[in-house]
């Protein structure tokens, strides 16, 4: 992995975002969390983050703008995204680089993660 | 069995069955016939059993009870009659009649031709169903037989009655209250109804009846062949086993032996002939002489038959479909709550693997320690820090499991509160206590104000203690987003009112206004993967049950306040009871 790469979390639950930011942070990433999709895309435009995680499955109906707004930061930086919890590619409002269903296991999950920052330009 | 269905109201669709001796209504616990009705008084009205059928009785109501919309203070309810008590309206179904008897085996459908039990009956008459039908339209024609005037009347009430007893009756019960009304209209001594086997598409007789004091061990017999003219021709048929040209010849046999008439007629639905009702009668010699040979059965029977045939028909449709309609309701019900439930389990098993794997972590760390041989304490304590970061995560879901748990169990219960003398400040303050490190955890400031008045009262602890549980920890939940996140719980007694109150306010995102009855709809989380959806439902059944409710009022972005009210039972009584029982034990040597 390059040296500190910045990753975005986006997750309502304060819980799954503390699980995943320790272990990010264990690998030397610079952690961004945000609550809401609305606020992750701000976050993303200003910090320009290389990765970005967003569960969508807890956002209970990720507001179509916001959605919008983080894929496009996202794809001017071109930061790869990883949608967690929809059972479906289609059901994603987000057309994604990586697609994991729940329940899934956190060593996958992270080991995708650093791929995804390895082949980054 | 006896029921009385909600037709109308809160509790529409709700069924109370009756078969004590006397069944109160009103709007408490305590009542058999309860209604979440603010109109019905808390002791409305009672049900009294006579014999085989139910009298209601107010009980100095402040609205009154009616029957059939007629204000009464005591009146003998029959099937179908509507008994309205506030602003409910309720059905009432009576016992099924003796005097109907098991059809099967009662009714034989023989050969016309060649058969011992032959009587020789032939049709002298058949009307389709589009004669039948339009003999239901007012004045089509002008007739002025008085009989036919009643007749045609009853008509419209019997196919409301029919309509709405098809949604609450099976299908047995059903089709006993349409031979009532037969029997009501139509002189007939005997009487059956053949259902249509869907798959063999065979004739079952479903209900036979006899004209009272008429009843006979007698087996009635129908000929196949009318019954196949019958459901092939989809005609209605007049049959008499008299002959044309020898039917008032008094030295014929017949008038020694009397004349037996039928009527038989298909019972066209919507779709196909779903059966066929069959009557008949038998005119004696005596009769026949007295009215000069005119028959008992007419054609205008007849059509009066065919429009019955084909209301009941129309009852027997929609109650196989409203039969199917229910089940199917059903299965997507659990089907719903399978996801749903699923959906929560998911999310905890998430959270148990977040947890576990940094417990994994942190040991893996510790054991590369332990094997590389250096100690590094600030390392060391990382481990540990990982470890137990790790299984506060478990214990939490952990936590969650045992709420969903408890959720379940409180809500799928039909349980009755098990009230004891308890405070309900040091139940409150046992939540709170309970809550403070999650409070904490969030950074939302936790004040807990209990009443100085607060008497000790009679209500079931438990379920109390796990419904202000339920609504304090969304209070907390909902302020993990608010800048200074701040929780006040308080109780409150008023002595006037006889009500105790809980109150949970807080200062997070509040609820939007059309959101708030959706709060309480069971499997609704509003917190994303956290909530059970379980949470305020439990909190408003409990309350409920104690005769209470749950008040909400909510503005977006300054939060919400819950107040959950109590009816205030001072806890006097039993306070000497329990009294008297530690008097008896200490006598024990």
């Amino acid at each position: 992995m390059s040296p500190n790469p910045r990753v975005l979390i986006v997750d309502r639950s304060r819980e799954s975002r503390d699980v995943l930011s320790s272990l990010l942070a264990r690998r030397g990433a610079e952690v961004l969390e945000a609550r809401e999709t609305s606020r992750g895309a701000r976050v993303a435009e200003s910090e320009r983050p290389h990765l970005i995680v967003v569960d969508v499955e807890a956002q209970s109906g990720v507001c179509e703008d916001s959605a919008e707004r983080l894929m496009a930061a996202a794809a001017r930086n071109d930061a790869p995204i990883v949608v967690l919890g929809a059972t479906r590619r289609s059901a994603s409002p987000l057309p994604t680089s990586e697609f994991v269903a729940k329940p899934y296991q956190y060593a996958a999950l992270i080991r995708r993660i650093e791929e995804l920052l390895g082949s980054r330009p | 069995m006896a029921s009385l269905f909600v037709i109308q109201g809160r509790d529409q669709g709700s069924r109370f069955q009756l078969e004590d001796a006397v069944h109160s209504i009103g709007r408490t616990h305590t009542h058999s016939v309860r209604l979440h009705d603010t109109e019905v008084s808390r002791n409305h009205a009672e049900l009294i059993r006579k014999g085989n059928a139910y009298a209601v009785r107010d009980l100095g109501s402040s609205n009154g009870t009616f029957v059939n919309g007629k204000l009464v203070t005591e009146h003998e309810l029959t099937s179908g009659d509507q008994l309205q008590v506030g602003r409910s309206l309720l059905l009432y179904t009576g016992f099924i009649d003796d005097r109907l008897e098991d059809a099967a085996g009662q009714v034989d459908i023989v050969p016309m031709a060649g058969s011992a039990i032959d009587d020789g009956s032939r049709i002298v008459a058949s009307l389709g169903q589009t004669g039948g039908s339009e003999w239901l339209m007012p004045d089509a024609r002008g007739s002025s037989n008085p009989w036919l005037a009643r007749a045609r009347s009853n008509l419209q009430i019997m196919y409301r009655t029919a309509l709405a007893v098809s949604h609450t009756m099976d299908i047995d019960q059903l089709l006993a209250r349409i031979m009532d009304m037969i029997f009501d209209w139509v002189e007939a001594d005997r009487g059956c109804i053949m259902l249509k086997d869907l798959e063999t598409g065979k004739l079952t007789p479903k209900v036979r009846r006899h004209r009272r004091g008429m009843r006979t061990e007698e087996k009635i017999s129908i000929s196949k062949t009318i019954l196949d003219y019958v459901v092939e021709q989809n005609e209605g048929v007049l049959t008499s086993n008299a002959r044309d040209d020898s039917r008032w010849d008094p030295a014929q046999s017949i008038v020694t032996l009397g004349v037996r008439e039928a009527i038989c007629v298909p019972m066209q639905g919507r779709y196909e002939v779903v059966g066929v009702i069959y009557i008949d009668t038998a005119v004696t010699p005596q009769k026949m002489l007295a009215a000069k040979g005119a028959n008992q059965f007419t054609e205008e029977h007849l059509r009066l038959m065919i429009a019955i045939a084909h209301q009941a028909a129309l009852a027997v449709e929609d109650t196989s479909y409203y039969k199917a309609l229910v089940q199917a309701e059903r299965l997507a019900a659990v089907g719903q709550t399978i996801a749903s439930l699923s959906h929560h389990i998911k999310n905890i098993l998430q959270g148990v693997r977040g947890g576990s794997y940094l417990i994994e972590l942190g040991l893996g760390d510790h054991d590369t320690m332990a094997k590389s041989g250096e100690r590094d304490e600030a390392a060391e304590q990382k481990a540990v820090d990982t470890i137990r970061k790790g299984w506060a995560i478990v214990e939490r879901n952990q936590e969650r499991i045992s709420t969903l748990v408890m959720d379940m169990l409180t809500f799928s219960k039909e349980r009755e509160p098990e009230p004891r003398a308890a405070s309900l400040n040091e139940i409150t303050a046992e939540v709170v206590e309970l809550m403070t490190s999650r409070a904490q955890e969030l950074s939302v400031e936790l004040v807990w104000q209990p009443a100085s008045d607060m008497p000790s009262l009679m209500f079931d602890p438990e379920a109390l203690h796990r419904a202000i549980l339920n609504v304090l920890t969304n209070a907390i939940d909902a302020c993990d987003d608010a800048e200074q996140g701040r929780v006040t719980v308080s109780t409150h007694y008023d002595d006037d009112a006889k009500l105790a109150r809980v109150v949970v306010e807080d200062n997070g995102g509040g609820i939007a206004p059309d959101d708030i009855e959706a709060i309480f709809t069971v499997f609704v989380s509003r917190k994303g993967g956290r909530g059970t959806g379980l949470g305020l439902p439990v909190t408003r059944k409990i309350l409920e049950e104690h005769g209470g409710q749950v008040r909400v009022e909510s503005t977006v972005g300054q939060g919400s306040k819950f107040t959950l009210e109590l009816p205030a039972t001072p806890a006097e009584a039993e306070g000497n009871q329990r009294m008297t029982q530690s008097f008896a034990a200490g006598d024990v040597p």
